[in-house]
């Protein structure tokens, strides 16, 4: 198979000749040309991958030829060396300042120019495996983008559809993970008793790995919640799945609550998770006061023997919930203050009617409090209206 | 970036650690317990706080995911010197009662 194919530009045809020979020898394909118009015609029906070219010659001189070569996107990156009798540093910056990649000077031996072709092969050579590479490396960039996103979407369809419908309340959530796929999760179960199961939680670390274990943790809190039973009961359960299926590090901070619409109460167990607040009459906007549904747990995943603690709170019909991970309230301000649950409260302190409006009113003056810092981890925030 | 230090008190680590524990830090935090455990199998490892201004958790979790490694090799991890925001995200997990906490780092080194 022939090494490559060059193109021999120059008007003294025993100067082709010899350079044909030699490279033809050296298993090379060669084209010649007698000028650089004559270059360009013989450019035009196949192209090569070097060019050696004289630079004095009739109609067209070398460094015309040079020029055309090197601003046309279509040929600037075939290999041009320049062949010319000026001798010497002058005419040999002014040929590679023309966009010429190397020079010869004239007389030459022909082993010369050969081990000169030879090492430009080489580069194309190498040139040509980078490129491939680069080709490879962004494909594979782009089919990793492609699945983050896809995976994104996927999750995305874990949340509950919105408007959040469910007997006697209605729900919204701003969901905004930190690197377009998160740790977050939450879910609402209306029960076949009337009563709601609800579950936010927060898989430590960012990520893919995050939201593999957040959709594990969606699923063990269904099951948990299909044995029936209560909140504790949850907690123990969903903390044995994810003992038994993840690693060293990883855990969850969860709340589990169940509101009985008849006695109109919420059990719920804390696990390492930010209090939810109770706006009591919250649903009906405006200045309103807010309870801070507290309890101490342990994050869910640490350890399978760690007791759980269940409490209870009264919800009353037109009270509002607010489910929160920590990224809501957790952004380092450049004064270092941070909103904390302290700073969220306030803004609960007066809301607009409707979960959808107040979750919007909740994220806009989070990061006003934060601005100029964005958030950076995950943030869920869920707003929960009972019906009055 | 974390500022840790250690240093060998007789059969004991003393791991100090200055600065954010968050996601960025943790993978410099873990190396750097991971080599103290495996070359100086210590009877008793104490990580001093003192200088945490937050933790996250993920540096709940690296912390957890020590106590276990400790425990496994049948040492002791020693917690001392916890700052308040760093007391209060442990009193939320209730991470108070699953690790050994105390006030001093001396009181962390004698603690049995």
């Amino acid at each position: 198979m022939a090494k490559g194919l060059v193109l021999v530009v120059d008007d003294e045809a025993p100067i082709r000749d010899i350079l044909s020979f030699y490279l033809k020898r050296a298993g090379y394909q060669v084209l010649t040309a007698g000028n650089g118009a004559e270059a360009l015609g013989e450019m035009g029906r196949s192209r090569p991958d070097l060019i050696i070219s004289d630079l004095r010659m009739p109609e067209m001189p070398g460094d015309e030829l040079c020029k055309r070569v090197k601003s046309d996107p279509a040929t600037q990156d075939i290999y041009f060396i320049i062949l010319s009798a000026l001798d010497g540093t002058a005419s040999r910056i002014g040929g590679l300042s023309l966009g010429a990649d190397d020079m010869i000077p004239k007389p030459f031996h022909a082993q010369e120019v050969l081990a000169k072709v030879d090492s430009t092969f080489r580069l194309i050579a190498m040139q040509k495996e980078i490129k491939r590479q680069n080709k490879e490396l962004t494909a594979f960039q782009q089919r990793v983008q492609d699945e983050m996103e896809l995976a994104a979407a996927l999750q995305m369809g874990l949340l509950p559809k919105l408007p959040g419908e469910a007997p006697g309340a209605g729900y919204t959530h701003r969901y905004l993970p930190a690197e377009g796929i998160g740790g977050d999760i939450y879910a609402v179960l209306p029960l076949p008793d009337e009563s709601l199961a609800m579950m936010i939680a927060d898989v430590s670390g960012h990520g893919v790995t995050a939201a593999l274990i957040s959709a594990m943790v969606k699923t063990s809190f269904e099951n948990q919640v299909r044995l029936g039973g209560e909140p504790l009961a949850w907690a123990r359960g969903m903390n044995e799945d994810l003992c038994r299926s993840t690693l060293a590090e990883q855990f969850a901070t969860a709340w589990l609550g169940r509101l009985d619409p008849a006695t109109n109460k919420i059990r719920y167990v804390v696990a390492g998770h930010c209090a939810p607040l109770r706006i009591v009459g919250g649903s009906k906007g405006g200045l309103q006061r807010s309870e801070v549904l507290r309890g101490k747990g342990f994050m869910l995943g640490l350890d399978v023997q760690l007791p759980f603690v269940e409490h209870e709170a009264e919800f009353l019909p037109g009270d509002r919930l607010v489910l929160y991970t920590d990224g809501l309230v957790e952004v380092e301000r450049e004064d270092r203050a941070m909103l904390e649950e302290a700073g969220l409260r306030r803004i609960c302190a007066e809301l607009p009617a409707g979960a959808e409006a107040a979750a919007e009113a909740v994220i806009t003056q989070a990061r006003a409090f934060n601005h100029p810092v964005p958030f950076v981890d995950d943030v869920t925030l869920v707003i929960l209206d009972r019906k009055a | 970036m974390l500022n840790i230090q250690t240093r060998q008190e007789g059969t004991a680590s003393v791991v100090s650690i200055q600065g954010k524990v968050n996601f960025e830090v943790t993978a410099q935090l873990r190396d750097v317990i991971r080599e103290t455990v495996a070359t100086a199998q210590p009877k008793l490892l104490v990580i001093n706080l003192e200088g945490v201004s937050f933790i996250d958790s993920s540096g709940l979790g690296l912390l957890v995911a020590a106590r276990n490694s400790v425990d496994k090799s049948g040492g002791k991890l020693h917690l001392c010197c916890l700052p308040a925001p760093v007391k209060k995200t442990f009193d939320q997990t209730n991470l108070t009662n699953y690790f050994s906490i105390f006030a001093t780092e001396q009181d962390a080194l004698r603690g049995a």
